[in-house]
């Protein structure tokens, strides 16, 4: 959460992701002018330059937006996925006693995955301080109670932090963001080719042409892309606010 | 990138040496003809944009560069895995490698010619790169390389590769993660480029499978390298390589940011925040020091990958 002196409980939240809506709300509150609270509808506010990436924090339960005009924003949208990976793999390696992963080399991999998207997590966190998204609730419903299902799923999520970090280099102005990202993009990489592989039957599976194509090229998504596959997985509503900036 | 981006790239040396060269003009000293009338003609962006950091280090003559570099790597990868399959246009290295080929299972063949695929579709792709960047491409052949990395000899230290299966996948690990290494290295050059930027980075990902898949092959037959296909510390957990065969393999891990840094730089919007990863709190719950190495892969310099591809490439060995 933001410096609770920055965050004011109001309205629809979805005023607050246009700048110069906050900037007039801003404006009246030091005008001491009063504010109406809507039944039900919460949002936080931080203050009008954006100089906290441009992320609004809610309450808990309340939507995540994802401001992507800037690093910082990109930043927490890595952020948010990394959370998600790291809360996953979390919980499979919770079930390990009754989840069927009984191999000790797939227990000591998915553990090692889990090791390395905590620290992701919490690096990435770190990084952000006052600016970061808050902890996201997620709900994997039966996708770890199962060896396929965990390792499917393990896969996708995977592929997909891939495709996501791929897709989001572009909109990243700084060349030290731009290469802590290629920093993690590839441990990303290197667990989706081993996941495939445990799954895989013929050997060319940890880089099939489902994802690399004619070209030798991996797969790159647009933000909107990858948080609209990771949905079903995140109980917070996340919206993007304002779209991405080259 | 914005008026305002483009601003604030400016490299505060450069402003300083555009400041005095001014000074130089106004007092109509030492500074080039050229100069002055760039000056003199060019609107402020312009000059601005000259000048600034960003566009500075990342002339098209860069992107050109970084093209330059990749297509010599992926030359390297794709007629050495040419050669493990038996498909190069050379028929010696078709031979050469035929010991070792006699001992791969039909899945490691596959993971093999799985990976040949990408490495020769990523020289068809930046080979037109290149074209398209106004470059003409070098022309490799299977001459080009010695994959025992005896400059040319045939019987360099990675002769074994031929023959010992632990010994072919050590060699490949080595040029994957060494591909890996590059590609970050050389992503800050593109950063103003993002049609190039991105497609390097496709390639990256591709190459960080490649090494894990190798990775874990090694892994199952009992080499020390984690299953996970992560890299531990700058561990290559290859060993018993021939002099000066062994110290290569090491520099594949090392460098001016070697595998084991846990060091990682973020900019925040205001200023460069370094953290140490091994410090966060309650990392000894998950892998400690070791899952902070493995968690991040870490960036080689152009001038660091030369110096370990340069056995390989017949002729660039000094």
């Amino acid at each position: 959460m933001a410096d609770p002196k920055k965050e004011v409980i109001i309205g629809d939240p979805g005023m607050f992701a246009e700048a110069a809506t906050r900037r007039s709300f801003l404006r009246a509150l030091g005008l001491g002018g009063s504010i109406v609270l809507l039944p039900g509808v919460f949002a936080a506010c931080g203050d009008d330059d954006d100089d906290n990436g441009g992320i609004i924090n809610p309450p808990p339960g309340g939507a995540v937006v994802l401001n992507l005009g800037t690093d910082i924003g990109i930043i927490n949208y890595a952020y948010a996925l990394e959370q998600l990976e790291a809360a996953f793999y979390t919980e499979v390696v919770t079930k390990f006693s009754t989840n069927g992963i009984n191999d000790a080399t797939e227990r000591a991999i998915l553990t090692d995955i889990r090791n390395h998207e905590v620290i992701h997590r919490d690096f990435l966190k770190l990084a952000l301080g006052d600016a970061a998204i808050p902890n996201l609730s997620v709900n994997f419903g039966t996708a770890t109670s199962s060896r396929q299902a965990a390792l499917e799923t393990a896969r996708t999520f995977e592929d997909l932090g891939v495709a996501a970090y791929n897709g989001a280099g572009k909109y990243l102005a700084n060349v030290n963001n731009l290469l802590l990202a290629g920093k993690i993009v590839s441990v990303e990489g290197r667990h989706a080719a081993v996941i495939r592989d445990i799954l895989g039957t013929t050997g060319r599976e940890f880089a099939g042409d489902d994802v690399v194509d004619s070209q030798g090229l991996d797969r790159a998504f647009e933000p909107a892309v990858v948080l609209s596959a990771a949905d079903p997985f995140i109980t917070t509503t996340i919206t993007i606010g304002t779209a991405p900036r080259l | 990138m914005n008026d305002k981006d483009l601003l604030s790239g400016i490299d505060p040396d450069t402003t300083g040496e555009l400041i005095s060269r001014r000074n130089a003009i106004l007092k109509g000293a030492t500074t080039s003809t050229a100069m002055m009338t760039a000056l003199r003609i060019g609107t402020v962006p312009v000059v601005l944009a000259a000048l600034s950091k960003d566009v500075y280090g990342q002339t098209p003559a860069d992107v050109l560069d970084v093209l330059q570099f990749a297509y010599l790597l992926e030359n390297l990868e794709a007629e050495f895995y040419k050669a493990v399959t038996g498909s190069s246009t050379s028929s010696a290295f078709n031979t050469a490698f035929a010991p070792v080929r006699a001992t791969l299972t039909t899945r490691e063949v596959a993971t093999f010619e799985q990976i040949r695929k990408h490495e020769i579709a990523h020289v068809t792709l930046l080979r037109t790169a290149i074209i398209g960047a106004g470059g003409t491409p070098a022309n490799f052949t299977p001459a080009s390389f010695d994959f025992t990395g005896g400059d040319g000899s045939g019987t360099g230290p990675f002769l074994a590769a031929t023959t010992n299966k632990g010994f072919l996948l050590a060699a490949a690990q080595g040029f994957e993660d060494t591909g890996v290494r590059a590609y970050k290295g050389q992503a800050g050059r593109l950063i103003n480029d993002n049609a190039t930027l991105t497609i390097a980075l496709q390639i990256h990902s591709v190459e960080a499978r490649h090494a894990a898949v190798v990775r874990k092959m090694r892994a199952a037959s009992g080499a020390p390298v984690k299953a996970s296909g992560t890299i531990t510390g700058r561990q290559s957990g290859i060993t018993g390589v021939p002099a000066p065969g062994q110290a290569l393999v090491d520099s594949i891990y090392a460098g001016a940011t070697p595998e084991d840094n846990t060091n990682h730089t973020a900019f925040n919007g205001t200023a460069n925040a370094t953290i140490n990863a091994a410090s966060l709190a309650g990392i000894s719950a998950f892998g400690g020091v070791d899952a902070v190495t493995e968690a991040f892969d870490e960036p080689l310099t152009k001038a660091e990958v030369t110096a370990i591809v340069a056995p390989f490439v017949v002729g660039s060995n000094p």
